[in-house]
């Protein structure tokens, strides 16, 4: 019989340690469930790895074809490139499960969830072990490091903590978009199309200078569909380019923080709209 | 009164009544997704919001670039911006309806389709013609918006426009034929999903949907070759844009014509092969 | 052969499967290098259902009947064995014995889930070729007795397990097939419409004369329904026959539960033996080879005759006690 904890903070620090235990465990399982799939395992990996990489070789092969992006250099550009892609590759290793919701409301599956002693965000993402991710993300990792020895700059540590915020922040808007899309599966079908179309459209046209860009996007792209936060702004805080963002400086400097944020909001958001839900008839 | 096993004198008009009358299943489509605003807002505010950024962004691109891989601001824009539209045809969600191969596999529901008048095989065709003729709509109201608004340029010549339409109209049959042979697998695999996004993959980026091809590296365009994904519609796309001369279209025509044959010999087999097979999950 | 019969003949079905390792080591083997493993879920099995007959195939989870009304369907080609239906390979002529079969598997609908129940029921019509004026008498004939026409403007995922069954229970019957094949149907439902929908296959057997074949793992439904049952085991078909025949094979029969003034010395009823003594509460049950002539009310009589009788009370055995008995026998 373990003593009893002496402060909140142990106890705290126990639970804490406990749950990710269980949450290790359930995604250990998923993994096996996965692998005897033999098909599946083998291929998801390897679509995972093609996508990203064909992404990557297009964005290189744009700023061959395309120099002289609103006046940055391709070391920028492939910065905007390396981040956005290590902030997805990170985002669908740990939220990949939220385009499941759809299904798992279909299924009937989100009762059972409801009564269980877990938050039901968490028992979502940890629905099915993120085959397709490792793809992603394993990748992604690669193109970032390639891409980083592209970008000349003068790195100095302040910097290259900015640069690890920026990831994280990207890994949390993205997570947020989908988080706020998701939503919507607790009250209508909706097709995986909808999740898959702002990943879509994050990936393409995150990669890109914004400044390039007529007013009408610009906006749009930032505060509206804010994938400006992703990438763009923090490579713009980092190769000094701010003043050509048409974004206010305070703005640009906190793009990583807009992540977090909207992310918070989103969850938020999520489980009022989990409070409205209607079970499926039946 | 007792119902008669053999089928009543039959005239040859309600014979070709009866083989035609199974062809207004694909209305299917239409009902589901037009009896659900959130299905066709969605698709509007997508499709909407997709050419407008893809028109910004290549006239963007091409702002210190005359030419580039052949193309000129208007060819290349108009590419992209039609490759947009061309995601419109595979836009129809079968999924919520229960109506994807993996779901009736998984659910068991596939234990109808061997017990209906139409064969699996016919059955499968109308659905996906009533897919493809609902996003063909989309396309279509789409392009003239686009052309209207002065975003497309219209082809170099009747001739290209013809020949466009000509390749696009066979690429969708090997559209069709490469979704079969994906779709099938579930017969012998129990998920196919990775291969559904395999397929998905490909034929967005391969074919040029997602950037055109011309852009990418010569090794890449000429590994592309061997693969059909280019020929359903990058040839089409750069027929229409004047990428590609008219004089190129019997060998487009060729090589799709090949495409086409062998591929729906395979899926004639592979029905064969699939109805002989059929296991049922959960049974 | 008079139209709608159902004939099957040593009717074998093995499943070939890919055995799972446990562990990662496993998982990882049956990747690299899969083991094959073969399950024999029906083992020469036959039967035969003329027309107009209704026949239940009971049997536990597992037991191979759907199994079995697969291939009877042509849905599933048999390793071994023949079948046929009104003189048709099911698995052969796909197409012409779906003019002729009709079915509704249990957990699976039909119906399309985002099309009202009623749009689903005009496409199958649609398939099928039928006129509009066929259509609309048989939906009025349907609806006298299952009565969808009141829900079935509602979106197919909205309706409740029953309403959906009735809904697919028409669209089986849509084109007017002599054979139908029902494959666990009223599972889950509530008794309201489990009596409905038996009433009405009873209509369509006895009024329409068409041919049934019922798999079921509810006790009530063959009692209620067949007057001919298959019971099925591991593959195996181990009794075929009339639903009251079944008792006997069981070995179990009616029992009489009788309470005395007094208890007697000698207890000796002719044809009755003691099966129970408690106090003075007795239990008596046909001695074997009474013969048939002894009949629960004869029992009755012979009893109040040879005993002082307060309390009678007669039970007939629970098909599900007959079931198990059954099975227990067969194994």
């Amino acid at each position: 019989m373990t003593p009893m904890p002496a402060t909140s903070a142990e106890r705290w620090l126990r639970r804490f340690a406990r749950e990710w235990r269980t949450a290790l465990r359930i995604t250990a399982i998923s993994l096996r469930a996965r692998t005897q799939y033999r098909g599946d395992f083998i291929a998801a990996l390897a679509m995972g790895l093609a996508w990203q990489t064909s992404i990557f070789v297009f964005a290189t092969v744009i700023l061959t074809r395309f120099p002289g992006l609103g006046g940055w250099t391709s070391g920028g550009v492939l910065l905007i490139v390396a981040i956005r892609m290590l902030s997805h590759g990170g985002m669908v290793l740990v939220f990949n499960s939220l385009i499941m919701i759809p299904y798992i409301v279909q299924q009937g599956a989100l009762d059972g969830y409801l009564i269980r002693p877990m938050p039901v965000y968490r028992q979502i993402l940890l629905y099915t072990f993120p085959l397709n991710a490792l793809g992603d993300s394993f990748s992604a990792l690669l193109l970032f490091a390639f891409a980083i020895t592209r970008v000349h700059l003068a790195w100095t540590p302040l910097m290259a903590l900015y640069l690890v915020a920026a990831v994280i922040g990207g890994v949390l808007l993205e997570a947020a978009i989908q988080t706020l899309v998701s939503t919507l599966a607790f009250r209508f079908t909706i097709p995986i199309a909808v999740f898959m179309w702002f990943d879509r459209m994050i990936a393409t046209f995150g990669n890109y200078p914004f400044s390039i860009l007529p007013l009408a996007a610009r906006a749009f792209l930032t505060y509206l569909l804010p994938v400006a936060f992703v990438a763009y702004l923090p490579a713009a805080v980092l190769t000094g380019r701010v003043a050509s963002t048409g974004v206010p400086e305070w703005l640009a400097y906190a793009s990583p923080a807009v992540g977090p944020l909207l992310y918070i909001l989103a969850r938020y958001a999520w489980y009022r709209a989990l409070r409205h839900y209607e079970s499926v008839g039946g | 009164m007792v119902p008669q096993a053999s089928p009543p004198n039959e005239w040859p008009l309600t014979r070709l009544r009866s083989s035609l009358l199974p062809w207004r299943g694909m209305r299917v489509t239409l009902i589901t997704e037009l009896t659900q605003p959130v299905r066709y807002v969605t698709q509007l505010t997508m499709v909407v919001t997709q050419l407008a950024l893809t028109y910004w962004l290549w006239r963007a691109l091409y702002a210190g670039v005359r030419m580039s891989a052949g193309l000129d601001v208007t060819q290349a824009t108009s590419y992209a911006l039609l490759g947009v539209l061309y995601l419109q045809f595979r836009s129809v969600d079968r999924w919520s309806n229960g109506d994807t191969m993996v779901q009736l596999m998984f659910e068991g529901t596939i234990a109808y389709w061997f017990i209906r008048p139409v064969s699996p095989r016919r059955w499968y065709l109308i659905r996906m013609c009533g897919d493809l003729a609902y996003g063909a709509v989309w396309a279509l109201v789409a392009y003239l918006a686009c052309r209207a608004a002065g975003a497309i340029a219209g082809p170099p010549s009747l001739a290209a426009g013809g020949a466009a339409l000509l390749t696009l109209a066979l690429g969708l049959v090997i559209t069709y034929y490469l979704q079969v042979v994906v779709d099938l697998m579930c017969f012998w695999s129990t998920v196919n999903d990775s291969a559904v996004v395999a397929v998905q993959f490909a034929s967005s980026l391969l074919s040029g949907a997602f950037a055109p091809l011309w852009f990418f590296p010569g090794w890449f365009q000429r590994a592309n070759e061997f693969l059909p994904f280019q020929s359903t519609l990058n040839v089409p796309l750069s027929l229409y844009v004047g990428r590609l001369p008219v004089s190129a279209l019997p060998g487009q025509l060729a090589v799709q014509a090949a495409w086409c044959a062998s591929l729906a010999l395979f899926t004639w087999w592979l029905w064969r092969r699939a109805a002989a097979r059929v296991t049922v999950l959960g049974g | 052969m008079p139209a709608g019969t159902i004939v099957a003949e040593g009717l074998i079905k093995v499943f070939r499967t890919v055995a799972r390792g446990t562990g990662v080591a496993g998982a990882l083997k049956s990747v690299i290098r899969p083991e094959r493993v073969a399950k024999v879920a029906v083992d020469q099995v036959s039967l035969r259902v003329d027309q107009g007959e209704l026949l239940a195939l009971l049997g536990p989870n597992g037991a191979g009947k759907s199994t079995t009304i697969k291939m009877l369907c042509g849905i599933l080609t048999p390793t071994g064995g023949r079948v046929e239906v009104n003189g048709i390979t099911p698995y052969q002529d796909r197409i012409a014995n779906a003019r002729q079969v009709g079915a509704v598997f249990g957990q699976r609908s039909q119906l399309w889930r985002d099309l009202t129940a009623r749009q689903s029921l005009e496409v199958l019509r649609d398939m099928h070729g039928l006129r509009a004026a066929e259509y609309r008498d048989r939906i009025r004939e349907f609806n006298r007795i299952l009565e969808i026409e009141e829900f079935w403007e509602g979106r197919a995922r909205q309706l409740s397990l029953g309403q959906r069954v009735r809904c697919d229970l028409a669209a089986a019957l849509l084109h007017d097939p002599p054979v139908v094949f029902l494959d666990e149907p009223t599972i889950g439902m509530d008794v309201v419409v489990k009596e409905q929908v038996r009433e009405f296959l009873r209509d369509q057997v006895q009024r329409r004369g068409r041919t049934v074949l019922l798999t079921t793992h509810d006790m009530t439904e063959v009692a209620k329904l067949a007057e001919r049952v298959a019971l099925i085991d591991h593959g195996r078909l181990m009794y075929d026959g009339k639903t009251a025949g079944l008792r006997d094979l069981a070995g179990v029969t009616w029992e009489a539960h009788v309470t005395v003034e007094t208890v007697p010395a000698v207890i000796d009823v002719p044809g009755m033996r003691l099966t129970r003594a408690d106090g003075t509460r007795l239990s008596f049950a046909p001695a074997p080879g009474a013969g048939e002539d002894l009949t629960p009310r004869h029992a009755v009589r012979r009893l109040i005759e040879h005993l002082p009788v307060t309390d009678i009370r007669v039970e007939e055995p629970d098909l599900e006690d007959v079931v198990r008995q059954a099975f227990r026998a067969g194994r």
